[in-house]
């Protein structure tokens, strides 16, 4: 195994070279100089000589350069190397932020800036790239909704009995689009750095449950919210809210008819979802979170790709998604706030 | 009914809601830019106003942002859906926002409950399946019988008449309520809901109030 080039240990040969050498010369300078000859070093007086003559000019300039030389270049390199560690340690610390990454050149020195700028301005180009792709799919699903509005109000007027069937083809076109929108959505709020806000998770959950609580009904299911003191998060409320909806859609889906959904904020930044289903371990959960990535939306209604974004959208707030199979409940736990008040 | 201005520029789409809301009762205009509507609101008082926002003279939230004095409830209808355009949307001045696509029983709903808003022009008499109440003398009818109810109970059912199919939040309800008593527990809420529940199914109201715990109360047409 070859091990990777080093500087300092670059440096360090290459005093040595030059020691060697600069020695070396200096043996002959001072043989010309005094006219030693390998013929009478057998001399007693004479090999002193030479000896005193050699630690004088030879040993002591040697040493007295040398060292100092080697120390302050080994300083000069590690120091001059240490923003380039810094500006590693920050990307890494960063590492849940896919977009709008950059090297923070500032305190690079200039032999480093060139190639620093390089990534830099490849990280942009990736940058770019990836927002025209979410810019397109928005677009997409922007075009989408005027045609499927068309059909959606025709499919209202037709009394055929395929025409329910049909309602509910739109309806999940329409529930797949809205998702397309809102990754995107998430996306963008992050490139733009929009600030996030005090959030109380009861509040949120108050609102998402209003909203859907007619949908739940009519399909012969109730939800209720447990949430007695406010629970305070910083994050943004719309995208809090849009987690919170696919967990209860997905709640929704898998609890037997008649069953019941119910919201509940835990102290310390926590919302979770509890439904009357049989529970989600975290293999599955894993599985399900992982669906967008691998392309596959072969799920009927979009459920595997709701929860792939909700897992997003705690990813940009710093928390997580977890299961409690014991409790039936999914999770969301937020990094809990500075001050609750 | 009500008389609704529909500002939309797809006029294939702007025909099919007109269709729509003029099957609910609601006479309809149509018109496919700003400029027409503006001519349209000259000449006549509407009751309220479906708008899409892409016009192609111009940007729907700008312009209802430049509407001053007193107009009919807006219900924006947008395409975008990008949840930083709803907020812009209803900070400029819109009563409601329905993302498309949209069913016409959803259109429909969202509009009733605008035109139902007080102060409205439509400050009628509000009625879900066979029950009626009548706002100005705080009256509710059964299939045409009166219904002996407390202040407090005709103000709750006003409540939730008007925003008929939707959930009104407990601290809605508590805060309007106030004027009647000096403190409005929870538990008073759900008492007054119970004994409100017992007198509509004894007078055989086709009508029912659900509790969503922990978040409010809805009133629905039974079997809706």
């Amino acid at each position: 195994m070859s091990r990777p080039p080093s500087i300092v240990r670059r440096l360090t040969a290459s005093l040595a070279w030059v020691g060697g050498l600069g020695a070396l010369l200096l043996l002959i300078v001072i043989g010309i100089e005094y006219r030693i000859s390998f013929s009478n070093l057998g001399d007693h007086d004479a090999f002193a000589r030479a000896i005193h003559e050699l630690s004088e000019h030879v040993l002591l300039p040697m040493a007295v350069l040398i060292l100092p030389m080697a120390l302050a270049g080994r300083w000069a390199i590690k120091s001059g190397v240490r923003p380039l560690i810094d500006a590693a340690a920050q990307i890494d610390a960063r590492a849940g932020e896919t977009r709008g990454v950059r090297v923070d050149t500032t305190d690079f020195p200039i032999e480093a800036r060139a190639f620093a700028d390089a990534i830099n301005r490849v990280l942009g180009r990736i940058d770019g790239a990836a927002a025209l792709h979410e810019a397109f799919a928005a677009d997409i699903a922007h075009e989408l909704r005027t045609p499927l509005t068309l059909l959606s109000l025709e499919l209202d007027r037709l009394e055929h009995p395929d025409a329910g069937r049909m309602r509910g083809d739109v309806a999940r076109m329409r529930r797949l689009i809205d998702q397309l929108m809102l990754l995107a959505q998430i996306d963008a709020d992050h490139a733009a750095q929009i600030a996030p806000t005090p959030v109380d998770l009861g509040d949120v959950a108050g609102d998402v449950i209003a909203q859907l609580a007619p949908i739940a009904l009519d399909r012969g299911m109730r939800l209720a919210l447990e949430a007695d003191a406010p629970v305070m998060v910083i994050g943004r409320r719309e995208a809090i809210g849009a987690a919170l909806r696919n967990l209860i859609e997905n709640a929704l889906r898998a609890s037997p008819a008649g069953g019941c959904v119910t919201v509940r904020t835990g102290a310390g930044g926590m919302l979770a979802v509890r439904d009357e289903g049989p529970g989600l371990s975290a293999q599955q959960l894993a599985t399900l979170t992982q669906r967008h990535r691998r392309a596959d939306h072969a799920s009927r209604d979009g459920a595997g790709l709701g929860l792939a974004i909700v897992e997003r959208i705690m990813r940009a707030h710093g928390g997580t998604l977890e299961t409690s199979v014991t409790a039936r409940e999914l999770r969301l736990q937020f990094p809990p706030a500075a001050s609750s008040d | 009914m009500a008389r609704v201005l529909i500002i939309e520029d797809n006029e294939r789409l702007a025909g099919l809601i007109a269709d729509g809301l003029g099957a609910q009762g609601h006479v309809c205009d149509a018109v496919h830019t700003l400029a027409a509507a503006e001519d349209a609101l000259a000449g006549t008082l509407f009751d309220g106003i479906v708008l899409d926002l892409g016009l192609p003279d111009g940007d729907g939230v700008d312009w209802m942002r430049a509407q001053h004095g007193p107009r009919p409830p807006i219900l924006v209808l947008t395409a975008r859906d990008a949840l930083e355009d709803r907020i812009r949307g209803l900070d400029a001045g819109a009563d409601d926002y329905l993302p498309k696509p949209f069913a016409m029983s959803e259109l429909a709903a969202r509009l009733r409950a605008l035109l139902r808003r007080p102060g409205g022009r439509q400050d009628a008499v509000l009625a879900l399946g066979n029950l009626a109440f009548d706002p100005a003398s705080q009256r509710v009818t059964v299939a045409g019988t009166t219904l002996e109810l407390t202040r407090r109970e005709a103000a709750l059912i006003e409540l939730l008449l008007r925003r008929a199919g939707q959930v009104v939040r407990r601290a809605v309800i508590e805060n309007s309520l106030y004027t009647f008593d000096e403190a409005v527990t929870p538990n008073a809420v759900e008492a007054t809901i119970s004994r409100l529940r017992r007198k509509l199914e004894e007078a055989g109201a086709a009508l029912e109030l659900h509790t969503i715990r922990g978040v409010g109360y809805m009133a629905r047409a039974r079997g809706a």
